[in-house]
């Protein structure tokens, strides 16, 4: 059990040293000489360290994980090379790189926040003159990017010392009783990112939209969009900077579910401006395609070649290679058509029609002032209706072409229930969400195991012209066929996933709910 | 994984204590997660550490697989460096460990649940040479042996190969020895240091540890050298004597 450990805040005006006359007092301590420390945090774009209540500091090459509000250390590492942005794959291997590993995932970590703090080391005795509560009064200081200074909140870290509870908990008695401390209520970090004025706990791609269900449908559908558009402002640096490949990821699905949206409540928009933009939005997602399904392929490279035999993991090598060079080749075209003027009128038309909407004519808008609780409904009936016509239709000897329309139906619906669950009961869209992604699953791992086995047999003839190209072939057909072998078996699934999406009761509710 | 370091010899006096905590101390200084488990009934190694002498829930208990080893776990002055501590019951680890169903098997048995969290365990051993000794062979990786620059001390050392050779089952622990209390200024230390470093097949270190004021001042000041003289003599021995050993464990 790891030893007992607690921050609190020291009152404005109590310095480190000023704390430490106060501990004397009352108790047998020993003051060490004070010390600097210049911490740089690091976190993913979408904070996943701070969902993780940890936080990683790099002081002088030193990289450390630790406890976010009470510095307990997890797991160190050296890192010499000074980086702007660090992999998983970029650290060596041990303690730090397992911990980080299962937390960050594909996500890159760069630089959040710099902190300089003075630390001033308090230790308590017993009679044996042994440390048995550690002590840290903490100055820090924001640094900001320019070097200007911001002070943050004087603090006390109490860390216990493994075997002597009692005696921790003896004193943080008495410096939350007798002398008042109260709890530090978030880390320092925390303090510094407000200080910086940047988003604490990183920037989430998440919806997080409260509809009230009487308010226009057009209204709603601005508010849905306008998150939507900041997503991907929000993810373009990192796409075009190709800090990590959730960028485009995140990009993508906000980009794909604009579209839902603007097809699925095309009654709130004027056609003419909308087909503009539904064909902008259209060109963008082919012009990241290409990227992101390389992507794929390289980030679920490893885990597909695991299963090879022995020395054929080494064959295929040459494949990676090749897809590297693809990627990057597509990437130089991806990130000219988003800087293009194009790409960027488009964000900005759309920024502008979006603020425009709510007071334009409403002649050729019929679904604008309606609440939106009802035209959302009508339109989530629709397209539930609608799979269960498409699924029922499937059959064994069904081309491919019908499970992938379905898939396509279905991720409609699953933006559809994310738009506008808060309008619904939880015990209707819950279940109706759980099935449907119990779908999704089969149909994606049927769709995705084609598209990368035909981006593999595309491959073919230029791995046969690399240096060890022949040997990358044969381990290539390996792959093609454990790809199809689990296509097959996502088909072989469907059926009684697509049973459970379709069952009756769950029509029922549906027809309840939606009508 | 965790490497299990005995610091050993059937005689005692010869330096295993101070070797004990002043390793310990150092490889903790060096970023490492270090256990030392105090096996001495005389508790040398938790005084030094400022450590009270007693395993909660009792020694015996602990040894018998009845406790849970964490919970007996004391952190040192070093943030990076534990302490099982001494009970006075290891007196009759003999006894209780013949009682159980692999008395050998005892102390690998405690040690289990703690692999995880330590890149280092070094046990101050008793000395002896009994059915405890046995259980200190097979939980560890390596049998570490001051030895005092004497022939009978080279003589016992010689004995204590055999026996692991004969008599202890695989896997075996590697047997190091490293001279220990050595004064340059005595021809014979000298004498005996070189020529038995020619014959003993490398099992010898070269950083020896010389008889230092340092060393008998630890007990005055209850701390490991690198608290009180990190520059002198006997410190700088240690730190050479660990940079030898780690790199062999």
């Amino acid at each position: 059990m790891d030893p007992r450990a607690s921050t609190l805040l020291l009152p404005d005006g109590l310095s480190a040293s000023g704390a430490a006359d106060r501990l004397a007092a009352l108790m047998p301590v020993v003051t060490q000489r004070a010390h600097a420390v210049d911490r740089t945090f690091w976190d993913t774009f979408d904070g996943r360290l701070h969902r993780a209540g940890v936080a990683l500091a790099e002081a002088a090459g030193r990289f450390v994980l630790m406890d976010a509000t009470t510095y307990a250390e997890h797991a160190s590492a050296q890192h010499p090379r000074r980086a702007r942005m660090l992999r998983v794959e970029d650290l060596a291997a041990g303690a730090l790189r397992d911990e980080l590993a299962p937390v960050i995932e594909m996500r890159a970590l760069t630089p959040i926040a710099r902190v300089r703090s003075r630390l001033l080391p308090i230790n308590v005795l017993d009679d044996l003159g042994k440390i048995v509560v550690r002590l840290r009064a903490e100055e820090p200081v924001a640094i900001l990017t320019g070097g200007d200074k911001l002070a943050l909140r004087t603090r006390l870290h109490v860390a216990g010392v493994r075997g002597y509870d009692i005696d921790h908990d003896v004193v943080l008695k008495l410096l939350t009783g007798d002398i008042g401390l109260e709890e530090a209520p978030r880390p320092v970090l925390d303090d510094a990112l407000t200080a910086l004025g940047s988003p604490v706990g990183g920037t989430s791609s998440k919806l997080k939209i409260e509809l009230d269900p009487a308010e226009r449908a057009d209204v709603a559908a601005v508010k849905v969009l306008r998150r939507l558009a900041e997503v991907i402002d929000d993810n373009t640096p990192g796409t075009l900077a190709d800090v990590d490949s959730e960028f485009l990821h995140d990009l993508r699905v906000a980009v794909r579910r604009s579209r839902a949206l603007q097809r699925e409540l095309r009654g709130v928009f004027a056609p003419e401006p909308l087909r503009a933009f539904r064909d902008g939005f259209r060109e963008l997602q082919v012009l990241t395609g290409p990227t992101r399904d390389l992507d794929v392929q390289l980030l679920e490279f490893a885990e597909l070649a695991a299963g090879l035999e022995e020395g054929a993991t080494e064959d295929v090598a040459p494949l990676r290679r090749l897809l590297e060079q693809r990627l990057a080749v597509e990437r130089r075209a991806m990130v000219a058509g988003l800087r293009s003027a194009r790409a960027h009128a488009l964000r900005e038309n759309w920024q502008d029609f979006l603020d425009a909407l709510v007071t334009a004519p409403e002649d050729d808008r019929p679904d604008a002032a309606r609440p939106i609780a009802d035209v959302a409904a009508e339109r989530i009936g629709v397209v539930y209706r609608r799979m269960v016509k498409m699924g029922t239709a499937i059959g064994d000897d069904s081309p491919h072409e019908a499970l992938h329309d379905l898939r396509k139906k279905g991720k409609e619906l699953r933006y559809l229930l994310e738009f506008f669950a808060s309008l619904y009961p939880p015990e209707v869209v819950k279940p109706m969400v759980a099935t449907l992604k119990g779908l999704q699953d089969v149909l994606g791992r049927f769709q995705d195991r084609e598209v990368q086995a035909d981006l593999l047999r595309a491959l073919g003839d230029d791995i046969a012209a690399m240096e060890g190209g022949a040997a990358a072939l044969m381990a290539m057909g390996v792959l093609v066929e454990r790809l199809a072998e689990q296509q097959e078996q996502a088909r072989a699934e469907f059926a009684a996933s697509f049973a459970q999406f379709a069952a009756k009761p769950q029509r029922r509710i549906v027809k309840a709910t939606f009508g | 994984m965790t490497k299990v370091v005995a610091l050993y010899n059937i005689k005692g006096g010869v330096g295993k204590t101070s070797a004990a905590v002043n390793l310990a101390w150092i490889a903790a200084q060096g970023g490492s997660r270090v256990l030392l488990w105090d096996l001495d009934p005389q508790g040398a190694a938790s005084y030094l550490l400022r450590i009270r002498p007693k395993v909660r829930g009792g020694g015996s208990k602990l040894v018998r697989g009845k406790t849970d080893p964490a919970a007996a776990l004391k952190g040192s002055d070093h943030e990076l460096l534990d302490l099982l501590p001494a009970d006075f019951s290891y007196r009759n680890m003999d006894l209780v460990l013949d009682a159980t169903k692999h008395p050998t098997q005892g102390l690998r048995r405690v040690l289990a649940p703690l692999a995880d969290d330590y890149d280092y365990v070094f046990l101050d051993c008793p000395p002896a040479i009994s059915l405890a000794s046995e259980s200190i062979f097979a939980a560890a990786d390596m049998l570490l042996v001051p030895l005092i620059p004497t022939p009978l001390s080279l003589r016992t050392f010689e004995q204590l190969r055999g026996f692991v050779a004969d008599e202890v089952p695989k896997p075996r622990p590697r047997i190091l020895a490293f001279f220990s209390m050595a004064d340059g200024r005595k021809t014979l230390h000298r004498e005996i240091m070189s020529a038995f470093c020619a014959t003993a097949d490398g099992a010898v270190l070269d950083a020896a540890i010389p008889a230092a004021t340092d060393v008998e001042k630890m007990a005055r000041e209850r701390r490991a050298l690198a608290g009180f003289a990190p520059a002198g003599r006997a410190a700088r021995a240690y730190a050479a004597l660990w940079d030898e050993l780690e790199p062999r464990l």
